[in-house]
């Protein structure tokens, strides 16, 4: 960075140095430090906290020495402050250098934008023998731009009909979200409004996407199960016949710390449990012309898995995937395909994985409620294949 | 060793499976520059204390090669009251901005690590901190830290879509047995609990196909329940893992019946109640006696007998009373724990919650 684009980002400290009278035995100080803190302006990691003026002797000595960090911890340190405006006992973790006659301290993990933090230079007279004035400041990033909170943008199944062995939703949101306790916020209603017991899953780690901005609550497949325990002495989570809401709170925290912008629900209808596994056989592929860039489209008797549809199903030619933009709608039935390139002659089929699934779970050849023995396990990758031919050009 | 969800819950005894399979990662060896780890989840020692930790974000394992950074502290490790916030001071930030995501003891110098996520949303990073004897809490810095990885191979893909793929793995659980990293994980799509181990070192990988594991406890076979806490155990001197399931069945599998591309059928050992799941498990001995100590997230901490593990009759019947199969006992000094870990051989250390915040405290063993 250069040092007319380091000056122009130079944040003086957000109040006064305070300068403290030396100890009465202390000989006259000769030095007369500064802090301040230096924020770079597309890096947040490399900013720093810096006291300058701390006198060529004690810089030497400091260079010399490379103290420690209990050392360090004794020259010049950095801690949060409280909202009691007291600084906490411990001092941040950081790194320390001395440059020209300042000593930098650059700490392990950026400073929040807004919080107050507690600088205190305390000199280095035990190493170099040259006296100090005291200096304390208290130091701010500014915080950051107010940000618009975060909001629902849809749920899936986009349905308002779902089966009674209904298997998870996936929430959508319209910007990163926080890493507490997301379960907490989302809640099952039955069409009295009261609160269904425990209908959900907890995992450590939670269901995030990379971005954080869809989140996966599966239902206690224990309840989604007929026969077994739960199932028996609770019922399915999901009554057929009646009708329920997902309530999605408004406390539910953001990436930026803020609530979302409102409450979100979505209600639906329950109908009788979806037992049977997928059948390739039912599907109605619309095949395209040779030659356009029309999409291919597949419709399903059922809605399929929003998440596993997007990449559980594909169009080969010639044994290759032939790449496009792929959609999902009418309510997870309708899978199309607008390839990037014009359809070309060749032997074509519309794949499917053996990882994809119904709402409720049922992979192709394979119900959820695996009951047989002689069932042989998943297959994820397994490659079910459907032929189709193109149309001839137009 | 892993975050506790405060969501308690509901139903009773589930049977499970899991889906075994050898990591097909390319592992890479990095001396240079530290890991470049997104987040960091479940923690395990391995051998030489090697520190396995997931980074469950971008669904890959680093070997952590501690060296000096495991000495210089007092051995032992101190309690330590509200923690979290003197970790929190050292991080540069407020209590309510970390999350603890696991603790682990090494087993040398008996000094705790715990996994910290510091901040929200995508800009949240992983950390790593050391507490020894004193009660020192130090950050173990990433920089030049030596250590290899292997990333998880990617779920399958039909090759059409480009968008990106917001498919994940969550890791919720490992352990290290004879030379094998064992990796509890579930997908944030599919709904399918998998079990993989990959060999150590990471210096080749395995290319193995899934298998499932299942437990009979319900007359009928049950598929894709999530493990929640395992640990390896030998029973008859044939290596076992013993795993723990949502309300909360207990279940045993030898490990040389998960081989590639079979089905594994575990044994049901206990019920251990419903409204509950499994946090964490240690193994130790007390007065000539074996004993697993399991903490919950709403039945306390269990004290279970390990003598009638071979010999336990198996349950592949629905229970009717509120637990069966083997019996255990509740410690009732032990409330609100979070995460366990084995302190030595007669203490446990814990993370417990109270009003003040979370706790580091040494617990003799019950």
């Amino acid at each position: 960075m250069s040092a007319q684009r380091r000056s122009a980002f130079r944040i003086q400290a957000a109040a006064a140095a305070v300068l403290l009278a030396a100890a009465c035995s202390r000989p006259a100080p000769r030095s007369n430090p500064e802090i301040i803190l230096v924020q770079h302006p597309t890096n947040p990691a490399a900013s720093y906290v810096a006291v300058k003026g701390i006198g060529s002797e004690t810089a030497q000595a400091l260079k010399r020495l490379q103290p420690g960090a209990e050392e360090w911890s004794r020259v010049f340190t950095v801690r949060v402050l409280g909202t009691d405006n007291a600084a906490n006992p411990t001092p941040i973790a950081g790194k320390y250098g001395v440059d020209g006659d300042s000593v930098r301290f650059t700490p392990l993990f950026p400073l929040d934008p807004g919080r107050k933090y507690q600088a205190r230079y305390e000199g280095a007279e035990f190493l170099s023998g040259e006296s100090s004035q005291l200096a304390e400041a208290i130091v701010a990033l500014p915080a950051a731009a107010a940000a618009e909170p975060v909001h629902v943008t849809g749920i899936f199944p986009s349905s308002d009909r779902v089966p009674e062995n209904q298997l998870r939703f996936y929430i959508h949101f319209s910007g990163p979200m926080g890493r507490r306790g997301s379960l907490e916020h989302v809640s099952l209603l039955d069409d009295r409004g009261k609160a269904v017991v425990d209908p959900f899953l907890p995992v450590d780690g939670e269901l995030w996407n990379a971005d954080r901005t869809r989140y996966t609550v599966f239902f206690d497949p224990g309840r989604q199960k007929r026969g077994i325990l739960p199932n028996r002495e609770m019922g399915f989570s999901l009554a057929a016949g009646h009708k329920y809401t997902l309530l999605i709170d408004r406390e539910w925290v953001d990436g930026n710390g803020n609530p979302l912008r409102e409450s979100y629900r979505k209600s639906f209808l329950v109908d009788a449990p979806d037992l049977a596994p997928l059948d390739p056989k039912g599907w109605k592929i619309t095949p395209p012309h040779e030659g356009s860039r029309d999409p291919v489209s597949v419709i399903f008797p059922e809605p399929l898995d929003h998440g596993l549809l997007m990449r559980a199903i594909g169009v080969r030619r010639n044994d290759a995937p032939v790449v496009g933009d792929v959609r999902v709608d009418s309510n997870e039935t309708r899978w199309t395909m607008t390839p990037n390139e014009p359809w070309r002659s060749g032997d074509y089929a519309l794949i499917a994985l053996g990882v994809l699934e119904d709402l409720a779970g049922n992979r192709i050849g394979r119900p959820f409620e695996v009951v047989s023995k002689d069932d042989k396990g998943e297959d994820d990758a397994a490659i079910n294949a459907v032929p189709f031919s193109l149309l001839p050009p137009r | 060793m892993r975050t506790k969800i405060l969501t308690t819950l509901g139903v009773v005894a589930l049977a499970g499976v899991a889906s075994y399979w050898t990591a097909a990662g390319v592992p890479v060896a990095a001396a240079d520059a530290g890991p470049q780890m997104t987040s960091i989840g479940p923690l395990t020692f391995g051998p030489d204390g090697v520190l396995f930790a997931a980074d469950t974000q971008a669904a890959t394992i680093y070997a952590l090669e501690l060296g000096d950074k495991a000495n210089g502290g007092a051995a032992g490790t101190r309690g330590v009251d509200a923690i979290d916030q003197k970790i929190a001071a050292l991080l540069g930030t407020d209590a309510k901005e970390i999350i603890v995501t696991d603790l682990v003891v090494h087993p040398r110098t008996k000094n705790a690590y715990i996994s910290v996520m510091r901040g929200q949303g995508t800009a949240s990073k992983p950390a790593l901190l050391r507490v020894d004897g004193a009660g020192k809490i130090e950050v173990v810095s990433f920089e030049n830290l030596k250590h290899t990885k292997v990333t998880l191979p990617n779920a399958p893909n039909a090759g059409t879509n480009p968008q990106r793929d917001p498919r994940q793995q969550s890791i919720t659980d490992m352990a290290f047995s004879d030379g094998r990293l064992y990796i509890a994980g579930l997908s944030n799509e599919e709904f399918a609990s998998k079990l993989r181990s990959v060999k150590y070192p990471f210096a080749t990988a395995d290319n193995g196909t899934s298998v499932e594991i299942f437990h009979g406890n319900h007359g009928q076979l049950e598929t894709r329940s999530p493990v929640y806490a395992f640990l390896p155990y030998s029973i008859n001197n044939t290596p076992h893992l013993v795993a723990a399931y949502l309300c909360t069945p207990l279940v045993k599998f030898p490990v040389a019946t998960l081989q590639p591309g079979t089905k594994v059928v575990g044994t049901t050992i206990a019920e251990l109640g419903n409204r509950n799941r499994p946090i964490d498990m240690v193994l130790y001995k007390k007065d000539g006696r074996e004993f697993l100590l399991m903490s919950n997230t709403s039945r306390g901490v269990m004290k279970i007998p390990t003598d009638g593990f071979a010999s336990a009759t198996p349950i592949t019947q629905p229970v009717k009373t509120e637990t069966g199969g083997i019996a255990y006992e509740t410690v009732a000094a032990m409330k609100g724990i979070e995460q366990l870990d084995l302190l030595d051989g007669s203490r446990t250390l814990a993370l417990s919650r109270s009003d003040a915040g979370l706790n580091l405290v040494a617990v003799a063993l019950p």
